[in-house]
């Protein structure tokens, strides 16, 4: 099984959720589920070989001249880090079912945890760095919907964004680090740059791309400076919390480094700044953390020193801290998700997280507190819990580590942090579970049902066994993720005892340290909250603020909303730029003579610059524009007829139809006329712009004409092949459904989207407000005629009907040929229609109709693809068309082209983007209080007994 | 060819003219919008019509061609100049002519364009 469908499946199943929660939220969490165990069961199935050595590689060419691949490869590091984010992954969505409320949107949960736990899942088994950031980005952007996902709360809005702000930054500087070592290993696929490693480290650009990639690490892992953003991301949902923060995002930044290992770590710029960080990390969080009565912050703190604690050993450089650091990131793993699982039931059952406001729970929320503790103690590094382990062999490793030639140093800082580290895990339970029951809790506390306990009581199952029997438990997954890490064969040593080691003494002290500073901590708190301290928000506001301000500012001043400065700007910057090319480079006249100028060039000519003057000058009388805008279209028309453009000509006639058409029925609910809101100097500046513009258009366009082109045009391609390739003559119509049928397919969905676009406006106009208003108190200005729908006309639009579509047909039929085609003839029975309407009115006629026009587009839309994608069997690229001749009695010998069916198509999603704009301005007239026509016509017949009364 | 076909085409092709330019004249000429009216129908009637049947005949004897798209546009006009002189004389009842100048219809409802009595039963969709 492919490795890329592991990682493709959370995104597809991300579909699920959202349709399956109309079914009740059983069946979405089921299916949710579902998604993350068939990955976990495929990812399982490549386990044993992944165990033995073996390194699966899943290749796909994507974009190869950019050495973008979607290349992917599992080893033993990635085999850890999928499992950790598909297994707890499944033990969260378990926990969300019942966590979350029912007044929370639970299908948009899951969508987002499942986009997130693609990307996820993406970034551990890249093989092609450029594919790896594609997916880190994505984590980024999933983690925002996620932490933002009570989108009522503005800590959550604000955390969300803080969040976006740091990672998305730090993802920048990672691509720019990742495009430099790709650089230097001439290659973006991980496996070819992990065997660089000699090449990267001598290169020069070693320590920029190092810094760059380390600053993507850090903020991701939340690493000091940039720790700040991760409390804050504790506005989130507890479920999110306890994904992103023990097994997932955060870990995406130490997964990298355990990743890039092989070729950064091991010089001393890579110990000095991994390893520094990383130890002052893991010191200043767990002091914080020890002092915030958060449940959730305490948490949040403790996770970045703990990350800080993976980080450091991984700046070691050594194979024996990095089995260290891999072993600590599995342990963290199941005991921060534990605890953030019970802290959120806590939080669930007592509706709050203070601390200050807990304790006593230990009676009232037994199951709560035997899972919070075990977890608890195991973070605190208590035998034999995993966390002792971890933690044994991490302080071993300081122990024999120097920091610029003090012994000392590192050893002292380490023991300290771990002493916070016992010290607020302690607290957790002290504060929160111990204590005498009290009488004030916000809401009575019991233990929650099963299925909200058993995701934590999984993990703490798992974090006892890995206690008790580290290696045949978590001995062999170790070996392989380290041996992963570290490139070679590795055999992890992991026992409770190890002699008299300075290691133990050190976790002595780190335990009995703790345990006096916690009977000390009102004392401590109260000088903790009397120094004075930076706040992170506010420093991280005070930066982004300014930057924000000034964005908007440039924003509004371009994009007020008015459409003439949109234009004004785009005008403006197209004229100066072609002046600029001009000016600057050398120019020749044409080479070509002008052809003789003919009468009715000339006529046309004069009519076209007429009705524009015209146009300009009466522009305010609206409906006089329209007749002015109807000249124009009409010589436009002409033009493209005299020039042998049969089909633009007929095109372009039958869009002038219809636009003026529609546009009489949207001026019906206009101002009859423009007001001036512009003063003189407005005008005279737009008007200079409009001519420069319209000069310089003109100029390029006589340049154009007087002189051959400088490549030679593709029509002669066109030309020559439409015949043999595309089986038509008509070259204009070979090109739309066949040479560019991609192009055309793209345009109707265009324009289908447009139609639609048009429709959801009228919708927003309808509903109350001051549109709506203004339409419900519509009165006419002009006295309407008595006969609405007059008889003559009502007969005769009954007769052009079927001669309009017989017509239709004619156009289409010959379009493969001759001018013609489906978007022509779309257009004709479109015109053909609406003229149905306006005899007798909206309602009546559409009460005719079988087919709704939002069906006709997507119907349109899906005949195209259909078409397209039919080709796929025949195992040719999207759209290519096949055509034969077939003979049926008595037609003459015609032809048939699989082009047909794709113009079945764009017909009938012409037809369809037509009558729906048509259909949304009746909408609103029908507001405006236009009645429906019971009878096709209003006049009086004989008999009816109105004629005589 | 034979010569007298010649000639019908011709005459035809004619006739077409003199109407089309009459057409255009009146529309000049006459003072009054309702006898305006009258004019460019003359030229889209017998002047597009006379035009029409010339290039049926031309092209039938000419290159043994039996064309329809000549009836169509024929048909098409017969059908559609009506509804713009009915439209265009709405409007002017409309717009210029004031409404006592006008002369009873003689029945018991108003001109139809101005007629505000209702119409038949109260106005509802049909059911399908």
């Amino acid at each position: 099984m492919s490795l890329a469908l592991i990682a493709a499946l959370p995104f597809l199943g991300a579909l699920l959720p959202g349709l399956l929660i109309r079914s009740g939220r059983n069946a979405c969490a089921l299916a949710t589920g579902t998604v993350t165990a068939l990955a976990l069961l495929m990812l399982g199935l490549h386990a044993p070989a992944v165990l033995s050595g073996e390194v699966i590689h899943t290749r796909i060419e994507w974009m190869p001249a950019l050495g973008l691949n979607a290349n992917f490869f599992l080893d033993g590091l990635g085999l850890l880090f999928a499992g950790l984010i598909l297994g707890i992954g499944l033990l969260i969505i378990l926990y969300a079912r019942f966590y979350l409320s029912s007044r929370d949107p639970m299908g948009q949960f899951y969508t987002y945890l499942l986009l997130f736990q693609g990307a996820m899942v993406g970034i551990v088994l890249s093989d092609n760095i450029l594919l790896l950031l594609v997916f880190w980005e994505l984590t980024s952007l999933s983690s925002f919907l996620l932490i933002g996902y009570w989108k009522h709360l503005p800590e959550g809005r604000q955390g969300a964004r803080m969040a976006l702000a740091v990672t998305g930054t730090g993802g920048l500087a990672m691509i720019a680090g990742m495009l430099i070592l790709g650089q230097i290993a001439g290659s973006y696929d991980l496996s070819v740059i992990l065997q660089s490693r000699e090449a990267i480290q001598a290169s020069d650009w070693y320590l920029p791309a190092l810094v760059l990639i380390l600053l993507g690490c850090f903020t991701k892992s939340a690493q000091f400076p940039f720790h700040f953003w991760l409390p804050h991301a504790m506005a989130a949902p507890t479920p999110v919390s306890a994904y992103l923060h023990s097994a997932t995002m955060v870990k995406a930044g130490l997964f990298l480094m355990a990743r890039m290992w092989p070729v950064l770590a091991g010089t001393p710029e890579w110990f000095y700044l991994v390893a520094t960080t990383g130890l002052v990390t893991m010191v200043v969080a767990a002091k914080i953390a020890l002092f915030k009565d958060d449940l959730k912050a305490l948490l949040a703190f403790s996770t970045v020193s703990h990350l800080g604690l993976v980080t450091m050993l991984l700046g070691f450089g050594t194979k024996a801290a990095a089995i260290a650091a891999i072993f600590h990131i599995i342990n963290h793993a199941t005991f921060k998700a534990a605890l953030f699982m019970c802290a959120g039931i806590v939080d669930h059952e007592t509706h709050t997280r203070d601390l200050k406001r807990l304790g006593g729970l230990r009676r009232l929320m037994p199951v709560t507190f035997a899972l919070s503790t075990i977890a608890a103690l195991s973070m605190a590094g208590v035998p034999p819990l995993n966390g002792f382990l971890s933690k044994e062999m991490m302080l071993e490793e300081v122990a024999h580590t120097a920091w610029a030639g003090q012994v000392w140093l590192m050893p002292a800082f380490a023991t300290l942090g771990a002493l916070f580290s016992v010290a607020y895990s302690l607290r957790f339970i002290a504060h929160g579970f111990l204590g005498p029951v009290r009488k004030d809790y916000p809401s009575k506390p019991h233990d929650p049902p099963f299925g909200m306990w058993a995701a934590p009581a999984v993990l703490v199952l798992l974090l006892v066994a890995i206690g008790l029997a580290p290696m045949p438990v978590a001995g062999w997954l170790v070996d392989a993720a380290a041996g992963a890490t570290t490139g070679g064969l590795v055999h992890a040593h992991i026992s409770h005892w190890h002699g008299l080691t300075p290691a133990l003494w050190m976790s002595v002290a780190a335990i009995g340290g703790g345990l006096i500073l916690l009977s000390a901590h009102r004392p401590l708190m109260r000088a903790w909250l009397a120094t004075p301290r930076p706040e992170a928000k506010r420093l991280f506001d005070g930066v982004l603020e300014p930057l924000a301000t000034a964005a908007r500012g440039v924003t509004q001043g371009l994009h007020d909303g008015a459409l003439s400065r949109y234009f004004a700007i785009a005008t403006v910057a197209v004229v100066t730029a072609g002046a600029a090319a001009f000016l600057t480079g050398s120019h020749q006249g044409g080479t070509r003579a002008p052809t003789p100028v003919d009468l009715v060039p000339v006529v046309g000519w004069f009519l076209l610059i007429a009705a524009t003057v015209a146009l300009v000058l009466r522009h305010h009388d609206r409906f006089l524009s329209l007749v002015f805008v109807g000249v124009v279209g009409l010589i436009v028309s002409m033009g493209f007829a005299y020039l042998s453009a049969p089909d633009l000509a007929l095109t372009q006639i039958l869009v002038e139809v219809a636009t003026v058409i529609l546009l009489l029925l949207a001026l019906n609910f206009l101002p009859k006329r423009t007001p001036a809101e512009t003063g003189l100097a407005r005008r005279l500046r737009d008007g200079a712009i409009a001519c420069a513009a319209g000069l310089g258009s003109g100029g390029l366009i006589y340049l154009l004409m007087t002189r051959n082109a400088a490549f030679p045009s593709i029509a002669d391609y066109h030309l020559a092949n439409a015949k043999t390739g595309g089986g038509g003559t008509n070259v204009v119509n070979v090109i739309l459904v066949d040479f560019r049928g991609f192009d055309t397919f793209g345009e109707i969905t265009v324009l289908g989207i447009a139609a639609l676009v048009i429709f959801a406006l009228t919708e927003t106009v309808l509903r109350a407000g001051p549109a709506n208003d203004r339409l419900l108190g519509w009165s006419q200005r002009h006295r309407q005629a008595g006969d609405r729908h007059p008889l003559m006309f009502v007969v005769a639009t009954r007769m052009v009907l079927p001669i309009a579509l017989m017509v239709g047909i004619y156009i289409f039929l010959r379009g493969h040929n001759l001018p013609g085609g489906g978007f022509i003839a779309g257009l004709v029975v479109a015109v053909a229609a609406l003229m149905q309407y306006m005899a007798s009115g909206f309602g009546w006629t559409s009460a005719r109709k079988r087919v709704e026009y939002h069906a006709l587009i997507a119907v349109g839309v899906l005949i195209a693809a259909a078409a397209g994608v039919g080709s796929w069997f025949a195992g040719r690229p999207f759209l290519t068309s096949a055509y034969g001749y077939v003979t049926l009695p008595p037609l003459e010998k015609f032809e048939l082209a699989t082009a047909m069916v794709f113009d079945i198509g764009v017909f009938l999603t012409v037809l369809g983007a037509v009558m729906l704009a048509l259909a949304s301005i009746s909408r609103i007239a029908v507001r405006a209080g236009e009645r429906v026509s019971a009878t096709p016509y209003d006049v009086d017949l004989p008999g009816d007994g109105y004629g005589d009364r | 060819m034979e010569p007298a076909f010649e000639i019908v085409v011709t005459a035809l092709l004619v006739i077409a003219g003199t109407f089309g330019l009459i057409g255009s004249f009146g529309l000049l000429r006459l003072t009054d919008a309702m006898q305006r009216l009258h004019a460019p129908t003359k030229a889209t009637t017998v002047g597009v019509g006379a035009a029409l049947i010339a290039s049926v005949i031309d092209l039938y004897l000419y290159r043994s061609e039996l064309t329809w798209q000549e009836l169509l546009v024929a048909v098409f006009l017969f059908i559609t100049a009506p509804i713009t002189a009915l439209f265009l004389a709405k409007i002017h009842l409309h717009q210029t002519v004031p409404r006592d100048l006008l002369p009873p219809t003689g029945t018991g409802r108003d001109w139809a364009t101005f007629d505000q009595t209702a119409n038949g039963p109260t106005p509802e969709l049909p059911k399908d």
